[in-house]
């Protein structure tokens, strides 16, 4: 669907995004990650030939962007950083305004636009200035821009920045929604994002693709120690023992002592073996209460610092 | 192309600046109206238009001191940029939105004309002449002030360009008779003579074009520096 060959793009002697190349296919819903300035939006723009490449082509969708922009650009919706809108029209002149710039035909656009108001949520608010919007609204509208002519392929440059919570689990589910039937790609830099809502996490930094994976892989390429952190009732510290009687503590380390006397503790491990159950029946023999155990997670954020730390080493 | 036309004629008028336009210009042309025609009980209703010309020059900026600059700056250019339309067809939208704002001030003129033909019988020919060279030498305006819009994010730094040039081309026939047929102006003096001079009329035309399509070159090439 879309396609990225050594591509390439250079603000004089900066090389802002370097020799990059990767394959979408349709249905996919990609993250591009990556720290500021790492150029997500730069590669984003490109793709939806707002500024040209350098070098390389892009297809979208058997079209080059250079050769063919007008079909190629009929296949894209296109949700720029920032939200820009035309802040002196109301909701529906702007999407019936993006129709008309689609050339979404005449007689089915007034029927288009409806139902996408509908959809993405805009209908009590169809008729108020987009300037008297609040933001998550105003969001709200620069999808509904995107959405319409039917785009094959969404483009969301950060689209959750700047919301509230509850805004933001709706414009997720409105995105988890939109990859049944659409080719996204999203940036963003919240990870926890990412890994909720694609199937295949880019990342980016110093204008190199540092990783292409699903978000499970990429959380599992990355080795940690098998640590398990755990918070006991041990008046008579017996804990200390404990690394004699299961032999594959390696070592316990105390981080803090809360107020209520319990004890917050690390426990690092030998292996990959989950000895969590051991420790359970163990520390219950030596009357050493159990508040709370948890085996520590590998996340996409360490995924994310370590990948893009490796890449400057 | 419409699309643009309809939405950017639109929004003149959504947004104060269509009307201030229209209203400034007939109030100045009104004053000149009463000093050029009534105060000589005269009926040349082309004579206005010397004047109206020097209106012209200072209030065309308020037409297109927006046209880029102000999409570059909020970024909706992304929106027109990435949509399947060409970059031509943006621009010679936005002209035409420009110049039709221009056409309805012209047209709010007749007025003027309908007064003097109470009292008199003023040259129907040479008001239409003159109405045509008005029309070509706003199209030349507009043309630039879209090119000096392209060229920044301000709309302020766009509008002094716009005056600027105006005033320069205005005024260079005063150092050197060198620069006479440089003066958008001056061309457009013969009008209310009542003689469309072919000369004058494609010199507009093409400095129009040429305009638009040094707009086209700087926007074409901001895709690849931006």
């Amino acid at each position: 669907m879309i396609e990225l060959k050594n591509v390439t793009k250079k603000y004089g002697n900066f090389t802002a995004v370097d020799n990059i190349s990767f394959t979408i296919e349709e249905g996919e819903i990609i993250g591009l990650l990556g720290p500021n300035g790492a150029g997500k939006s730069t590669t984003m723009n490109m793709i939806t030939g707002f500024i040209e490449q350098t070098e390389g082509d892009i297809i979208i969708d058997g079209y080059d962007m250079l050769k063919k922009p007008k079909k190629a650009k009929r296949e894209i919706g296109y949700m720029p950083e920032g939200v820009p809108l035309y802040t002196d029209l109301t909701v529906k002149e702007f999407v019936n305004y993006m129709a008309e710039l689609k050339k979404v035909n005449k007689k089915v656009r007034k029927e288009k636009v409806n139902k996408i108001i509908e959809e993405t949520g805009l209908k009590d608010v169809e008729k108020k200035l987009i300037k008297n919007l609040s933001r998550g609204y105003k969001q709200r509208t620069s999808l509904a821009g995107a959405l319409v002519g039917e785009p094959k392929i969404l483009i969301l440059d950060e689209p959750t920045v700047g919301l509230d919570p509850k805004q933001i689990t709706e414009i997720r589910s409105l995105i988890k929604e939109l990859g049944k039937t659409h080719t996204i790609i999203l940036s963003s830099h919240i990870l926890s994002e990412v890994s909720q809502i694609c199937s295949k996490v880019i990342i980016i930094n110093k204008g190199k693709i540092v990783a292409i994976d699903a978000p499970q892989n990429l959380e599992n390429k990355v080795n940690t120690n098998n640590n398990i952190y755990i918070t006991v009732e041990d008046p008579e510290n017996k804990i200390e023992k404990m690394k004699d009687i299961i032999t594959d503590i390696k070592d316990i380390k105390l981080i803090c002592t809360n107020e209520d006397g319990t004890k917050h503790y690390s426990i690092e491990t030998q292996g990959d073996k989950d000895i969590r159950k051991t420790i359970f029946t163990e520390f219950a023999k030596e009357n050493i209460t159990i508040y709370e155990m948890k085996k520590q997670d590998v996340t996409l954020e360490d995924a994310f610092i370590q990948l893009i730390e490796g890449g400057k080493n | 192309m419409l699309t643009i036309i309809k939405k950017e004629f639109k929004s003149y008028f959504l947004s104060p600046i269509g009307y201030i336009f229209i209203g400034l210009f007939l109030v100045m042309f009104s004053i000149f109206f009463y000093t050029d025609v009534v105060q000589y009980g005269s009926t040349n209703f082309e004579y206005i238009f010397y004047s109206g010309a020097t209106i012209l020059t200072f209030i065309v900026p308020i037409l297109t001191m927006r046209a880029f600059a102000e999409e570059r700056k909020t970024g909706t250019e992304q929106l027109i940029l990435t949509a399947p339309i060409s970059l031509t067809k943006v621009i010679i939208g936005k002209f035409i939105a420009a110049t039709l704002v221009v056409i309805i001030t012209e047209i709010c003129t007749f007025m003027y004309f309908g007064i003097l033909c109470f009292f008199g019988m003023p040259h129907i020919t040479t008001a239409l002449a003159t109405l045509l060279g008005f029309l070509l030498l706003a199209m030349a305006y507009i043309a630039f002030g879209i090119f000096a819009s392209s060229l920044t994010e301000n709309q302020i730094i766009a509008a002094i360009l716009t005056v600027g040039f105006f005033i320069l081309t205005w005024f260079l026939p005063q150092f050197s008779t060198v620069f006479t047929n440089f003066s958008l102006i001056n061309m457009f003096s013969k009008f209310p003579q009542g003689q469309i001079d072919i000369a004058d009329t494609v010199t507009f035309i093409t400095f129009t074009v040429a305009c638009i399509l040094l707009t086209l070159i700087v926007l074409q090439r901001r895709k690849s520096v931006r």
